[in-house]
């Protein structure tokens, strides 16, 4: 039981010292106001930036999610945007003018969105030259998960990737019908991004020792169970590349797969050809790094849904 | 001073039981704590109704003492308007034990009312509270012009801001003064 003296406890004193609380935005501390800034939606965010320099750099300070970023600079008169909300609400955003201002207020506005987003699925399409030069001399980083990267250059894809956060999930380029002819596998290869990525591929690589080359970088870093990579190409030699580079790790070999050691017991890696029965189709290949126990029954026969991530032209219907 | 009782459901006695003794042990009756705002009326909360707000909670944790001593220290929150204090307790009552909802659609409105409340909810450190509040503060902006929400939360253009800091400078520096020829006075 407690005795009396027990009774008249001392207030503590963070009870007695606050202030009276005043009722304005105003009033509210940092903390707070940034906890209100992340549950608004994008273009609120852009008003409230508007309203005053403080409250400016209080939201340029904050990130904010979003579930997918279209960037297209398809033109040198147009530049469009798309983002989508974590909550599914869309904000667009459409500038035109001369090539030069053009250029020079889209990537601003580019710059802007990288530098607070954080992106769960990230699409850049820039055809425009002009942005090249941009790209490079962006030093800041893009932080995505899933990046598609379409219709862009050589040296476009090589310079964002370059910029992604290591943590990026998976990356995949699509240069469209012209290819990447500029691009050597070793460039890529070099990238730590690249290197580290889970997933990655090329759609439409003219190159046809990117396959022997991921394998032995992949066999170099020891990669992790289930990385992967794919890649299609209209020419021939890809699969006959790699046979012959790794004919000393070959573990099996058929028509359709070839299986290879690496200087880690645990693991193999695998090499799959995805055939599409339509005239004029190219050739895809899936690579991944698998258990060395892992058993062939336990192959995945179905290429339709690894070739449609690719290439969802086929098989999509 | 008056006083209000607010979750008086406290558990009755546990009844003489026939069971064995191995059986589960009788209900410990709960316990109430009290707590009044800036009006002084006092709120008779129970313990897990607090348990909501970890400022309270971390207060009360340790000290063991008995419902009279409860009652004879209400927690005094003097920063806290009364209704606001009432708001909070309600909703620490209706939401005492349970998983809270993704929405809360009985927030306040009013402009005034609801920072009133985020202030309150801040301090006392109620974290579901907190963010149903600043969600609902960012829909007060929804779709509004940097006009309007400068409008609706009375934000000072920029230049208002320095105009301001300059008066404020100004004021702070004759101040300063009279202060400095108040003291060669007294040395005089």
């Amino acid at each position: 039981m407690s005795s009396d003296s027990e009774n008249s406890f001392e207030i503590p004193e963070k009870l007695s010292i606050d202030p009276i609380y005043k009722t304005n935005w105003c009033d509210m501390s940092a903390e707070i106001k940034r906890e209100c800034i992340g549950k608004m939606e994008f273009k609120e965010r852009l008003s409230l930036r508007c309203t005053a320099k403080a409250e400016r750099s209080l939201i340029d300070s904050q990130k904010i999610k979003f579930h997918k970023g279209e960037f297209w600079a398809e033109s040198d008169d147009r530049f469009d945007a798309v983002l989508y909300s974590e909550n599914g609400n869309k904000f667009s955003k459409c500038l035109d003018g001369g090539p030069k201002t053009l250029a020079n207020k889209a990537f601003e506005f580019v710059k802007y969105i990288w530098k607070v987003g954080v992106f769960e699925n990230l699409q850049i399409s820039f055809f425009v030259p002009v942005y090249e030069a941009k790209l490079k001399d962006y030093t800041g980083e893009i932080s995505a998960k899933n990046v598609y990267l379409e219709y862009c250059d050589a040296d476009m894809v090589l310079s964002i990737i370059q910029k992604l956060n290591d943590d990026v999930e998976s990356i995949m380029t699509n240069p469209g019908l012209g290819g990447l002819p500029d691009i050597d596998s070793d460039e890529f290869l070099a990238i730590p991004q690249i290197q580290n990525v889970p997933y990655w591929h090329i759609a439409n690589y003219s190159k046809t020792n990117s396959l022997h080359k991921v394998a032995q970088m992949w066999i170099d870093k020891n990669s992790k169970i289930g990385s992967t990579f794919q890649v299609y190409t209209f020419d021939d030699g890809s699969f006959q590349e790699f046979l012959e580079h790794c004919k000393d790790r070959i573990v099996s070999k058929s028509k359709k797969r070839v299986r290879i050691r690496t200087n880690n017991p645990d693991r193999h890696i695998l090499l799959e050809r995805g055939f599409v029965r339509i005239e004029g189709a190219p050739q895809y290949f899936r690579l991944m790094v698998i258990h060395s126990e892992m058993e062939e029954s336990k192959y995945d026969n179905n290429c339709k849904a690894w070739i449609r991530k690719i290439d969802p032209e086929y098989y999509n219907v | 001073m008056s006083s209000t009782e607010q979750g008086t459901s406290s558990a009755a006695p546990a009844e003489p039981t026939t069971a064995p003794e191995s059986a589960a042990a009788p209900e410990v009756p709960e316990s109430f704590y009290y707590v009044h705002g800036k009006d002084k009326v006092v709120h008779k909360v129970s313990a897990g109704a607090l348990q909501h707000s970890a400022l309270i909670h971390g207060m009360i944790s340790n000290l063991g003492y008995t419902e009279e001593q409860a009652k004879a220290n209400p927690f005094p929150f003097e920063n806290i308007d009364g209704d606001i204090l009432q708001m909070v307790v309600d909703w620490c009552n209706q939401h005492k034990g349970k998983p809270t909802p993704p929405e809360d659609t009985n927030l306040p409105k009013q402009k005034e009312k609801l920072f009133d409340l985020v202030l309150a909810v801040n301090y006392l450190e109620i974290k579901e509270l907190l963010t149903y509040c600043c969600k609902q503060v960012a829909m007060m902006v929804k779709g509004k012009s940097p006009e309007e929400i400068r409008e609706i939360w009375m934000i000072p253009t920029d230049a208002e801001d320095e105009a301001a800091e300059k008066e404020a400078k100004k004021r702070a520096g004759k101040e300063a003064a009279g202060e400095t020829a108040a003291a060669a006075g007294d040395a005089k």
